[in-house]
């Protein structure tokens, strides 16, 4: 079953494809109104400020989808609301979870949404993308090694993953950032290499591909940046990811199987090393493998989260009406836990439905593209940094891999995880939106 | 050349994986309600526990005595109103747990017993609402109750009220005691005391029943046809026992006195002299028919964790007289001795005591009165219960119970002392009547005090004010 088959890849006429967005951003503007009004009845409380959410979010959206109407004809009318659903559901669960921190993350998406829209609507994004992409590559790493000498941690706990750079009262986290760079990065160099690989295969059979220099090269510099951010930033889940897309970037680049099962291959090598050497992937495992023991102490996070998923059940206990706040720091991580408590196990598949739409627009997008392989690259990288990221954490929440501390997509609170993951939705609707003009 | 067939894969792998990941929630979803949330660490249970509107108790009089305040947020307190009524009232922690009528009518009070239909249960959960429990009223009275306890002052003791024929509990003391507004706080201090407040010495205190005795005694000396008037020389004499000195509980000189005036004043000597005359067996077949084998308790309640009664003990002929004056191996509580004066004042059968009088359903109105029909209790026949009426308003009027005589009152006692080890305790049981045959039984124990004078006197007050109570009700109907 070909894909282009089974999904319509001629796009419907633009009037269609707006009522469909217009269609998609009322139905999540009501869903996320019910809820608020939902939460001020069981707050009892009449305060503005509640409110103020829900108005910015609704701004954001109004402004989004006319200023994409007029500046973007012709992109992609799921993933605009799907990015607007998703952060107003996780700006609603912040704000009932850890209501201090909600106005920041309002803000954030302001901040955001501009940024999104600047992405989608600048004329030559993706150009700058691929031209500057070694310049790029250059300021992300220094980015990277900047924050391993200056990095800290906003909590200013000693012991936390220093991952953020700082001026003043913000904080950015440059491995998120260096995400899309090294996705751009990768998609421009493979794009360039593929015929060349493609050939190599045809030509000199599969023993000699993983000695090529195409493919040895990056491999070496993403097993290099992945090992530095695992040993110095002790960031388990950013690297996992990293090496994850790459692969899966390799693979579709390459056509080569193999390549994709001895690259899975390294995880769980590198896996069982780091059971060896670093305590804290120790730590992730032992508790994965058997978190009982330890249910007040180090497995107290996970236990909390499945028993917030059992709490609940199929309907949910209703926004506000459940205990998810027992799990520590729940409105980063564990988000996903808080929502299977209040909205249930139809919350939970409804978010993995809107997760999995999304993921399958971005690589239709790819396959519309693949005449200009940068492009299909760059669409199925961005896709597969928000797929694989959203599967990490959300598999671990619920016990079926390691725990790998990353956020979940457009859901979790963190400012700079919301701005990347929109320059992300950004750069897939101007992708969807640019068939058949060149790069 | 194109990218398809790799993009298709990827597509179909990334659903797959999503689809696990719905699985894993699901799974949890609909296996964890029974399984995972029952796990005892789960802190829901106790959130939803903490969330328990228990009922209110009220004493007989509609007054408070414990109450559930609810915070602007729903967190939930009880409160007591009257502390002093903890001995009956008991506690409800969410750390440790319910005593007294909190624990014996839990059920009630949290609502556990209620079934309100399927379609209000559901529409309670999906609100959230709290569980609430039904309202309850206690047979205490308030007002007796203060006064007992005010009565106490420090002493530490015990004692009993009762209502006659109802069995009505009146008034339960327990000295010392806990507050159970601050338990949370002084857990424990309180479990580590020495003395014991948690100890409910008026349900299972085991207290030596010393000249307690002596009223089962005088009923089998007077059914044996010994004459109660006759003078005996030398009563007054002190009596011993091992190293142990039984006196009369008031001090007197060297006299001859009848039996009444020994039972009136508390003088042992005539009594180890009926003992025996009557030999072990008569006397262990009369203590049995006062009930020392199968003491009455309060249903529900607290009992004494190992029953020093007469079934356990054997009287024979060496321990026949330490016995009939109650310093043998049986052991009584102040209750056992409030339902004894409870079943003489009913001419010979005793209530069963009780604590309830009625409930209320959350949002009722009305309160439904807890009807049981409860037998009495035979200790002796109404004759006999006559004499023992007038052989203990004999001993108000001028015997060691002196100090119970009220004005405009028809009061009989008997005081008595008791000795445990190193301790005296001072004994009084009595009883009022009141218009259209009704009365009121009391039972008094002073621990560590050589005073039965006091013993009477607290007693009579307790009378008094139980006396004012019911006097002005009419014909209690229970």
């Amino acid at each position: 079953m070909a894909l282009h088959e089974s999904l319509p890849v001629r796009p419907p006429a633009p009037s269609r494809l707006q009522a469909a967005e217009r269609s998609l951003l009322l139905v999540s503007s009501v869903f996320l109104a019910v809820n608020f009004l939902a939460l001020a009845i069981i707050r009892n409380s009449s305060q503005p400020d509640h409110w103020l959410h829900l108005i910015v979010w609704g701004l954001c959206a109004f402004v989004g989808y006319r200023s994409l109407k007029r500046w973007l004809p012709g992109h992609d009318p799921f993933i605009f609301p799907i990015a607007m659903f998703l952060t107003g559901w996780g700006l609603l669960a912040i704000d009932r979870l850890a209501p201090a921190f909600a106005e920041r993350q309002t803000l954030w998406l302001v901040i955001s949404t501009a940024t999104l829209l600047l992405v989608a609507c600048l004329p030559h994004a993706l150009r700058w993308l691929r031209m500057y992409r070694y310049s790029l590559l250059l300021i992300g790493l220094l980015l990277l090694i900047g924050t391993i000498i200056l990095g800290r941690n906003p909590s200013g706990l000693s012991g936390a993953p220093q991952l953020w750079l700082g001026v003043g009262p913000l904080h950015f986290q440059p491995s998120e950032a260096l995400k899309i760079i090294l996705v751009a990065f990768l998609a421009s160099y493979l794009a360039e290499q593929y015929p060349a690989m493609r050939a190599e295969e045809l030509s000199s059979g599969r023993g000699r591909l993983f000695f090529s220099p195409r493919i040895f090269g990056p491999v070496l510099l993403m097993w290099g940046i992945c090992i530095v951010i695992l040993i110095w930033q002790r960031d388990l889940g950013t690297a996992i990811l990293f090496f994850m897309v790459f692969l899966i970037l390799l693979y579709i680049a390459s056509g080569s199987t193999i390549l994709l099962l001895s690259g899975m291959a390294l995880i769980v090598i590198a896996g069982f090393a780091g059971y060896q050497l670093f305590n804290v992937v120790q730590l992730r495992i032992d508790i994965w493998m058997n978190p009982w023991p330890e249910a007040d102490g180090r497995a107290y996070q996970i236990v909390q989260s499945l028993l917030a998923f059992a709490a609940g059940g199929i309907f949910g206990q209703g926004v506000g009406q459940g205990a998810p706040t027992f799990i520590p720091v729940v409105h980063s991580d564990f988000i996903f836990a808080a929502l299977g408590e209040e909205w249930g196990l139809l919350g939970i598949l409804t978010l993995i439905v809107c997760l999995a739409v999304l993921i399958t627009r971005g690589l239709r997008i790819a396959v519309i593209q693949q005449s200009q392989p940068f492009r299909a690259l760059l669409s199925i990288g961005l896709s597969m940094l928000i797929a694989v990221q959203s599967l990490m954490i959300m598999a671990g929440v619920l016990k079926l891999i390691p725990l790998t501390g990353v956020t979940l997509p457009f859901v979790s609170y963190g400012g700079s995880s919301l701005v990347m993951t929109f320059i992300m939705a950004g750069l897939l609707l101007r992708l969807s939106a640019s068939e058949g003009s060149p790069s | 050349m194109t990218l398809t067939r790799e993009i298709n894969r990827l597509l179909i792998a990334t659903l797959v994986a999503f689809g696990i990941v719905a699985l894993a929630a699901s799974y949890w979803a609909i296996v964890g309600p029974d399984t995972l949330l029952q796990r005892a660490d789960n802190p829901r249970l106790i959130m939803a526990e903490a969330a328990i509107r228990r009922g209110i108790i009220q004493d007989r009089n509609e007054r408070l005595l414990a109450d559930t305040l609810i915070g602007p947020n729903g967190q939930v307190e009880r409160y007591y109103p009257q502390p002093e009524v903890s001995s009956l009232v008991g506690y409800s922690s969410l750390r440790y747990g319910v005593g007294g009528a909190e624990a014996m009518f839990n059920t009630i009070l949290r609502g556990d017993d209620l079934s309100r239909g399927f379609f209000s249960e559901l529409v309670d959960s999906l609100l959230h609402r709290p569980q609430r429990g039904s309202d309850i009223r206690l047979t205490l009275d308030l007002t007796v109750q203060q006064i007992a306890v005010q009565a106490f002052e420090d002493q530490a003791g015990a004692a009993v009220v009762l209502a006659v024929p109802s069995g009505e509990v009146l008034s339960l003391v327990s000295l010392p005691t806990f507050n159970p507004n601050t338990l949370d706080d002084e857990w424990e201090q309180l479990i580590a005391s020495a003395e014991e407040p948690f100890f409910n010495r008026a349900l299972q205190g085991s207290y030596q029943p010393g000249g307690m005795l002596a009223t089962p005694l005088m009923v089998a000396a007077m059914l044996t046809g010994e004459s109660i008037t006759d003078p005996i020389p030398n009563a007054t004499n002190p009596i011993r026992i091992d190293d142990l000195e039984l006196t009369c509980a008031l001090r007197l000189p060297r006299l001859e006195l009848p039996l009444r005036d020994a039972y009136a004043f508390g003088c042992p000597r005539p009594f180890a002299q009926v003992a025996e005359r009557i030999g072990s067996q008569v006397l262990e077949e009369t203590l049995a028919r006062f009930h020392f084998n199968a003491p009455v308790t309060i249903e529900g309640f607290a009992a004494r964790p190992e029953d020093q009664t007469l079934s356990d003990i054997t009287i024979d002929d060496a321990t026949l007289v330490e016995s009939a004056l109650g310093q043998g191996q049986l052991t009584v509580t102040p209750l056992q001795m409030a339902v004894m004066a409870a079943a003489i004042v009913n001419d010979g059968n005793a209530p069963r005591p009780y604590t309830l009088i009625a409930t209320r359903a959350p949002d009722a109105e009305t309160w439904q009165p807890v009807v049981t029909t409860r037998s009495t209790i035979p200790f002796t026949t109404e004759g006999t219960a006559r004499q023992l009426q007038d052989l203990m308003r004999n001993a108000v009027a001028n015997g060691a119970a002196l100090n119970a005589a009220r004005p405009e009152i028809d009061i009989g006692g008997h005081a008595a002392l008791a000795y445990s080890g190193d301790e005296t305790q001072s004994w009084f049981i009595g009883f009022a009547t009141l218009p259209g045959k009704r009365g009121i039984a009391v039972a008094v124990v002073l621990e560590n005090r050589d005073d039965p004078g006091l013993a009477a006197d607290i007693g009579g007050t307790l009378l008094e004010a139980a006396h004012q109570t019911l006097r002005a009700l009419p014909q209690q109907s229970s």
